[in-house]
């Protein structure tokens, strides 16, 4: 995203409530004009209440959403003049590929010879010139989200809202549609906000993703500013696979943070966060971070941290070989190695090796009630 | 939108009032009747000039009236037996058979849905009269019977096609005789099916007029038959009193039904 | 039925067996007295189709003819109007509400229809409460006839059949996506848009269903006619009824009867490939 973008949406301070829940509890985000931003999260993090809030299906409680620095709140949906994909299959489906797609410019009142001219570049932009005469009800999934894209695009939207729109669809589609949605973005520059809860998708498409959680924004940044540098345990949970490991903070200076781990080995980790010293804490790792050694072998000078272990299982993924290693404490901790991984592929279960890692690749969280790396 | 009512503006106070009056004009005629039933007015005043409760003693003094409840119920209770008894098994055969026809045969037992009634009871009129079941309490179970088998087949239908046959298996894998699995196994299991055929079977013949018009003899009369004979020669508010007597009976049958829904769905 | 069972595997019919004696019961007890009646229709008083004839001939059969459809099709048409803001209602208010409304209309549904019909024959009346209050409130001088013709048939046949809309209509109505309407919305309809393009045809398949099974039921409907109606507008099924009871003329009679049945099975094929052709996907 460039930063010298107007910003085009504008979320202030917005607040839902639901009888006594609360679904979105105070989320502020700029939106950029052009920019791809997605609401990252879990079912029930607020994401999605907040796409409809914006969208004019939902009253807030509370705040405000600006459009081009007006308030729309008071503005119905259909003059809102935005663009959507649902999560479901929402085509008419009484109606023709081209019907529906043509929809939105017939209740427009735009003449006839404007609207065949129009549908046609736009179904062309999704690849499916050739089904405009087809029912919704004779499509695939795939082939339904797209006419539902070309529905949402052909009237030329500022602004597209897309609600998991590739959640029902299988793995391979969702890739290939994934970079159908990249081109039409970079085609037609328009802004999209997208929600996902598939942080693989988030990171393919977003120029910058929000992670939502219990109704608020926990970080936003690029894919890179939430995958190198976490606001918490909770993001890097999130995005990515982690290890936390248990940690007693020892001292702080200005770039580390040292932290003496379980069986006593004092490392060091890079924080954001204020820590007090003595303090619980605990200190995340990725597992491509981490590197095993041969325990008489001489470390890399690099490696500045190490922890002995004892291998327990390793599993040849083709492009990588993963490894489940168990620290002095009883942890596992998975360890991913790619290209340099021929020196210990001879090493059998119960092998006692070396893990080490550089300092800088490490985080020290504060201390929360965090699990061991998630699946993605 | 349209779909939510927040969001559909003013139209939804049209929806609204149409939703009232409707439900008002469904309403009318059945609190009318309830309040009149205790009115004191031969001529059915209205508002009452007084308030009795004379035409349910009148009703409940005439051996006719009672009677004609206990032919009603005699009947609604061999049709509820039977209508399960030849049901189940047309049930079974519609879901689990793999004859030819299948479809055709499915049609056929729904088709006294279909064939208007007044046409059915001339046609058992003129045999019955013939064989001589005309009057005849047989002739009223059977009559009744035509009307209720299409309500318990697609009842006890849906639940067993609702009922996973792999259960059924496992139960025979386990050791246990096929009619020993059907009857410990799966009857229980669509048991809310077979009620609702049963409850469906005897409403239908309890409240059944047009059959029981052409098949009733003096002597033999339903409870639908003897309010179409009373009506037939004035509106005497003892009508009104057996009707709203219908109407609790109604009620409890429609709260009963609830009941065992909601505690068989926790 | 026990040999039917062992040796299923290589019959043809298998598991048709227990399917028996609900068919027996029903062949002898409504195919064959159907048969024997369609017989007499072209047997009595002479052999042909004479009856027939004299039934879509005669300017008095004609007259039945017409009372017939036109309540038919002012009860549907009525009925569609009143049910399907009501099927809509339902889906639309909150739970809670919507069970309140729904125990109304299954209430007055599944009440004796004798108790019903007696309750707007009283209404009804010239002394009823109906003309009472609209004398007292002095917008009539003189007690409308509301009963003993067409208006009261039309009145009693509407609040009978009116369950029989709404519940075709509601299950239609609510088995539609509300994104549909989201969809639509954003798409830039306003309301009325968004109902005549999208929510009306998509309710079609239930209208259709709903208006088809009313128009039947309301052709062949004998109770409240006979009860609500006056003897110059006789309907078809108290024809029938009369010919057959009072006349014995059994021969005419069970031809309105056949003619009643072809116009009921035509119209039921229709229903069925409605719904079979209407349902999306």
């Amino acid at each position: 995203m460039s930063s010298t973008a107007p910003v085009l949406v504008s979320i202030r301070d917005l607040v839902k409530r639901f009888g006594p829940t609360t679904a979105v509890d105070g989320v502020s985000l700029d939106v950029a004009q052009g920019e791809f931003l997605t609401f990252l999260g879990s079912s029930g993090s607020g994401k999605t209440t907040t796409l409809f809030i914006v969208a004019g299906f939902e009253d807030p409680t509370g705040g405000d959403v600006l459009i081009d620095g007006r308030s729309v709140l008071s503005v119905a949906p259909n003059k809102r003049n935005i663009g959507m994909v649902f999560q479901r299959y929402t085509l008419f489906p009484h109606l023709s590929v081209f019907d529906n797609v043509a929809f939105p410019l017939a209740v427009r009142r735009r003449p006839r010879h404007e609207i065949e001219q129009a549908v046609k570049e736009t179904l062309a932009l999704v690849r499916l010139e050739e089904f405009a005469a087809r029912k919704p009800g004779q499509l695939s999934g795939g082939q339904q989200q797209r006419v539902a894209l070309a529905r949402a695009l052909v009237y030329k939207p500022r602004i597209l809202l897309m609600d998991e729109p590739l959640a029902a669809l299988d793995k391979k589609l969702r890739e290939e549609i994934q970079i159908e949605i990249r081109r039409i973005h970079r085609e037609l520059g328009v802004t999209i906000l997208y929600v996902t809860h598939d942080q693989e998708e988030a990171l393919r498409l977003s120029d910058r993703i929000a992670v939502f959680s219990h109704g608020r924004v926990v970080q936003v940044g690029s894919g890179a500013d939430l995958y190198e540098r976490p606001a918490d345990a909770f993001v890097a949970g999130f995005i990515g696979n982690s290890n936390f490991l248990p940690a007693r903070v020892r001292g702080v200076d200005a770039e580390r943070t040292a932290v003496e781990l379980p069986n006593g080995a004092v490392v060091a980790g890079r924080t954001d966060s204020a820590l007090a010293s003595g303090g619980e804490a605990s200190l995340m790792i990725r597992p491509e971070k981490l590197f095993l050694v041969n325990g008489r072998d001489a470390p890399d000078a690099n490696y500045d941290c190490r922890v002995d272990v004892t291998l327990r299982d390793s599993t040849y993924l083709g492009d990588s070989l993963q490894r489940e290693v168990v620290t002095p404490w009883g942890q596992c901790l998975m360890v991913r190695q790619t290209g340099d991984a021929e020196a210990l592929s001879h090493a059998g279960t119960g092998a006692a090796l070396t893990l080490c890692w550089h300092s800088g690749d490490a985080r020290v969280f504060r201390k929360t009630a965090g699990s061991s790396a998630p699946r993605s | 939108m349209l779909l939510s009512l927040n969001r559909m503006g003013p139209g939804r106070y049209a929806l609204y009032s149409i939703g009232v009056l409707v439900a008002l004009f469904l309403l009318f005629p059945i609190l009318f009747i309830a309040l009149l039933s205790f009115g004191s007015s031969q001529w059915l005043q209205f508002p009452p000039p007084g308030w009795t409760l004379k035409w349910y003693r009148d009703f409940f003094d005439d051996p006719r009236w009672i009677a004609a409840i206990l032919t009603s119920l005699k009947v609604g209770l061999c049709v509820m037996a039977l209508s399960i008894a030849l049901g189940l098994p047309a049930a079974f055969a519609l879901v689990r058979g793999s004859f030819p026809g299948r479809v055709a045969l499915r049609a056929f037992f729904t088709s006294p849905m279909i064939v208007p009634i007044v046409i059915l009871a001339i046609a058992l009129y003129a045999v019955f009269l013939r064989l001589g079941l005309n009057g005849t309490f047989i002739g009223f179970v059977a009559a009744h019977l035509i009307l209720a088998l299409p309500f318990s087949i697609i009842c006890i239908v849906n639940a067993l096609e609702g009922f996973d046959e792999a259960i059924e298996k496992a139960a025979i894998v386990c050791g246990a005789s096929k009619l020993e699995a059907i009857c410990r196994i799966t009857l229980p299991s669509i048991r809310l099916g077979i009620f609702a055929g049963a409850l469906f079977s005897f409403l239908i013949s309890w409240d059944e007029v047009v059959l029981g018009i052409f098949m009733a003899s003096p002597s033999l009369q339903t409870l639908p038959v003897k309010m179409w004979t009373t009506l037939r020669q004035d509106l005497s508010p003892v009508i009104a009193a057996a009707s709203t007597l219908l109407i609790v009976v109604t009620m409890a049958v429609m709260a009963l039904a609830a009941f065992i829904r909601r505690r068989s769905e926790p | 039925m026990r040999s039917t069972l062992r040796r299923g595997r290589a019959w043809p019919l298998r598991g048709f067996g227990p399917a028996l004696p609900a068919l027996v019961f029903l062949f002898v007890f409504m195919v064959a007295p159907l048969a024997v009646l369609f017989l007499r229709s072209v047997t009595e008083p002479t052999l042909g189709l004479g009856n027939y004839a004299e039934l879509l001939g005669d300017a008095t059969y004609g007259r039945v003819l017409f009372n017939t459809f036109t309540v038919a099709t002012v009860v549907t048409v009525v009925t569609l109007a009143l049910g399907y803001p009501v099927a809509w209602l339902l889906v639309i208010l909150p739970s809670r509400v919507a069970r309140w409304l729904f125990a109304i209309i299954l209430l007055s549904m599944w009440t004796n229809l004798l108790a019903r019909t007696y309750g707007w024959m009283v209404l009804l009346q010239r002394t009823g409460v109906i003309n009472r209050t609209l004398m007292d409130l002095g917008l009539i001088s003189e007690p409308l006839p509301l009963v003993n013709n067409l208006a009261g048939v039309t009145i009693g046949m509407t609040y009978i059949m009116l369950p029989f809309i709404i519940l075709p209509l509601h299950a239609t109505l609510s088995a539609i996506d509300p994104a549909i309407m989201q969809a639509a919305s954003i798409a830039g309809a306003r309301p009325r848009q968004i109902f005549f393009r999208v929510l009306l045809p998509l309710s079609l398949p239930g209208i259709g269903a709903g208006c088809l099974m009313v128009f039947v039921m309301a052709l062949g409907y004998y109770v409240t006619p006979a009860l609500l109606g006056g003897a110059s507008t006789t309907m078809l099924a108290e024809l029938i009824a009369q010919q057959v009871q009072s006349l014995l003329n059994w021969g005419l009679g069970s031809a309105a009867a056949f003619i009643l049945l072809t116009v009921t099975l035509i119209l039921y094929a229709i229903y069925v490939r409605a719904i079979g052709l209407g349902r999306p996907q």
